[in-house]
């Protein structure tokens, strides 16, 4: 008797450690990426545990991470944005344009601001009142921002000229940390918060998973994927204005290739494209993933072509694994 | 039958479509719009989007989509002109075997790895990327073989060009194998209904995995015609060519649900963004404003197709009501 219940005590430890490693195999996997890469990194080269090295990383990928976290948030609806590229082109440009015009800093930042938001209530407003293709309908106003960006620049280099601005994108807190890298971190933290413990959070993962049962549950969808919209066009313009303050200066195409690179980064943390999942804390570790395997293959002397390589096998081992274990979860 | 050519008249917007291009231009531009030497010019310019509209009409009929195919092109451009030194030909089939291997991994992701098209594609897309920045080693090559720009500079009779009559040949073969043959009808289920496809006894991995190996060979197609034009291979090739391959297979009747789209519509889709360009061109518009007019032009079809398709699903909800009532 008592032979027996042992041996059912330990199948069911020993089932439900099997669940639990699973589990975290399948929840956690671009965590456990990320672990082994930073241990693989420091012990293949000495300068990367160094704090100058782990900051000058954070600080690198700061513009990316900002737009992830706004692509996550319209991810996570079901949704995307193919236009946050050319939006952050505008924004610097808008800014720039303003300062050259003798517009104050205030005035100036906000102006770039809110020409992303007006971008990003263009793809909002028509996706919803039409119901098309969200890809379709962002790749169209992708391109129309471009052609924007090239009439109001003239394909020219424009140099902004408030100095004050320029800390946005290279001064450092007490002469450590970048300010972007803590603007990227604390809305991340932020956005995880009301993901995870309000109603709006709530709403958001309910739109992904099912946009119908939402609808006659009182969620007011529209009104909430437009905010998702806004928003993504809101990151795409603070990282835009982040970008320029960084180099100082601005071109038509200064984003170009950053819209997949978001959707990379937001995918390889865990983010579902077709809704219902994820994180902006996910994000964080997707995006650190890149990051180090950037940073990882310059210590170690790789040749600059080769990260493209890398970055496109790590992504497609991801999804894969993940489609596989998807199919062992059902 | 006068009624038949209203129907399809109606159905497909991109006649309409090009018909008030080809009016509007010839009326405006008149000669010279409306000559042989523009309209070659019209036509050699076209030969390297065809492939690449048909490429990505092959695979939103089975439901999916291909973004690698500009990193594809550029890759098969650069293969055609640095493989030029083991032999000409050697090289042109090194390129297009290697679209045709990269189709065939999309298919595999797509269908055995599970992988959504759009992300998978977007790896294989940024994959290919590296090979060709590393292959290239971000430079550009001349080519060594002066008589093989024919394929893709060359005239026949001095008045087809020939990029021209090697992708109408792909066009009707590919049009032949859609509409007529057990694949056609098979890859128009799979897009329409894939679970009914199978249910019916359709291979649908199997037919997927061809879609995106024609797409593959396509794209490569069209690395392998411009290298042959440019007599060289840059990193710069096919950087925006996903944007209007989509463009031109969306303009010519392709939905990104599946199951619709034709060789022919993509025909005149990829030809009325031709024609568009080239027309913008002689009237004088700067190329700022015209990447923005082709935007437009993209939005209102994407727009106005789903608002028909609302009001069609809308009066089905309401027949299906009246069914029950």
């Amino acid at each position: 008797m008592e032979n027996k219940r042992h041996s059912e005590l330990a199948e069911l430890s020993n089932t439900s450690f099997f669940r639990f490693t699973k589990n975290i195999l399948i929840n956690y996997s671009a965590l456990i990426i990320f672990v082994f890469l930073f241990v693989f990194a420091s012990i293949l080269s000495p300068e990367f545990l160094t704090i100058r090295n782990l900051l000058n990383i954070l600080w690198g990928i700061s513009v990316l991470g900002i737009i992830a976290i706004g692509q996550t948030v319209l991810m996570i609806t079901g949704n995307f944005d193919m236009s946050v590229a050319y939006i952050v082109g505008l924004s610097g440009i808008t800014t720039v344009m303003l300062q050259i015009h003798g517009a104050s800093l205030f005035l100036s930042v906000a102006g770039g601001l809110l020409a992303g938001i007006a971008v990003g209530a263009l793809n909002g407003l028509i996706i919803i009142f039409t119901n098309a293709n969200a890809f379709l309908i962002t790749l169209g106003t992708s391109s129309l921002v471009y052609s924007i960006n090239l009439i109001l620049t003239h394909a020219k280099t424009w140099y902004a000229t408030n100095e004050s601005f320029l800390i946005l994108g290279r001064g450092k807190f007490h002469g450590t940390i970048h300010y972007s890298v803590l603007i990227f971190f604390f809305m991340a933290l932020i956005i995880e918060f009301i993901l995870r413990n309000t109603i709006l959070g709530r709403s958001l993962f309910s739109i992904g998973l099912n946009i119908k049962a939402s609808k006659f549950s009182g969620i007011k969808v529209n009104n909430i994927k437009f905010g998702a919209y806004l928003f993504c066009g809101f990151c795409a313009a603070l990282a835009g204005l982040v970008m320029t303050a960084r180099t100082g200066s601005t071109v038509a195409n200064a984003g170009v290739g950053l819209e997949f690179d978001s959707l990379i980064v937001s995918v390889l943390g865990g983010t579902s494209l077709s809704g219902g999942r994820g994180g902006t804390l996910r994000t964080i570790v997707g995006i650190l993933i890149l990051g180090l395997i950037n940073n990882l293959l310059i210590l170690l002397n790789v040749q600059y072509e080769a990260q493209q390589i890398a970055k496109g096998l790590i992504f497609l081992i991801v999804v894969c694994a993940d489609g596989i274990l998807d199919t062992i979860r059902r | 039958m006068i009624n038949k050519i209203k129907q399809t008249v109606l159905q497909q917007n991109v006649i309409l479509l090009f018909l008030f291009l080809l009016i509007f231009f010839g009326i405006t531009k008149g000669n010279l719009f409306l000559n042989s030497r523009n309209l070659q010019n019209i036509a050699r310019q076209i030969s390297f989007d065809i492939p690449l509209g048909m490429a990505l009409t092959s695979v939103l009929i089975v439901g999916g989509i291909d973004l690698s195919i500009g990193s594809v092109m550029s890759m098969a451009a650069a293969l055609t002109i640095r493989f030029q030194t083991h032999g000409t030909y050697l090289a042109v089939i090194v390129a297009l075997l290697f679209g045709i291997c990269i189709g065939v991994i999309n298919g595999l992701l797509v269908t055995k790895g599970k992988v959504v098209p759009f992300i998978a594609t977007l790896g294989s897309m940024t994959l290919v990327k590296g090979i060709m920045l590393t292959y290239t080693k971000q430079r550009s090559f001349a080519g060594i073989d002066e008589d093989f720009t024919f394929w893709g500079d060359g005239s026949l009779f001095k008045i087809i060009p020939t990029p021209f009559i090697i992708v109408f040949f792909v066009a009707l073969i590919l049009h032949i194998i859609l509409k007529y043959t057990s694949f056609g009808r098979d890859i128009y289920a799979i897009g329409g209904n894939s679970e009914a496809a199978f249910n019916a006894g359709i291979n649908v991995d199997k037919n997927k995995i061809i879609a995106y190996t024609i797409s593959g060979f396509l794209a490569a197609l069209s690395g392998v015609l411009l290298a042959s034009r440019l007599n060289s291979s840059s990193t710069q090739i096919g950087l925006d060519s996903v944007n209007w391959a989509i463009a031109s297979a969306i303009i010519g009747g392709a939905r990104m649900s599946g199951g619709r789209g034709s060789i022919f519509g993509t025909l005149l889709g990829v030809a009325s963004l031709g024609m568009l360009n080239n027309g913008m061109n002689l009237v004088g518009i700067q190329t700022y404003y015209q990447i923005g007019i082709r935007a437009l032009i993209l939005l209102t079809v994407v727009i106005s197709d789903a608002i028909s398709e609302t009001r069609v699903q809308k009066t089905l909800q309401l027949q299906s009501y009246g069914n029950r009532i």
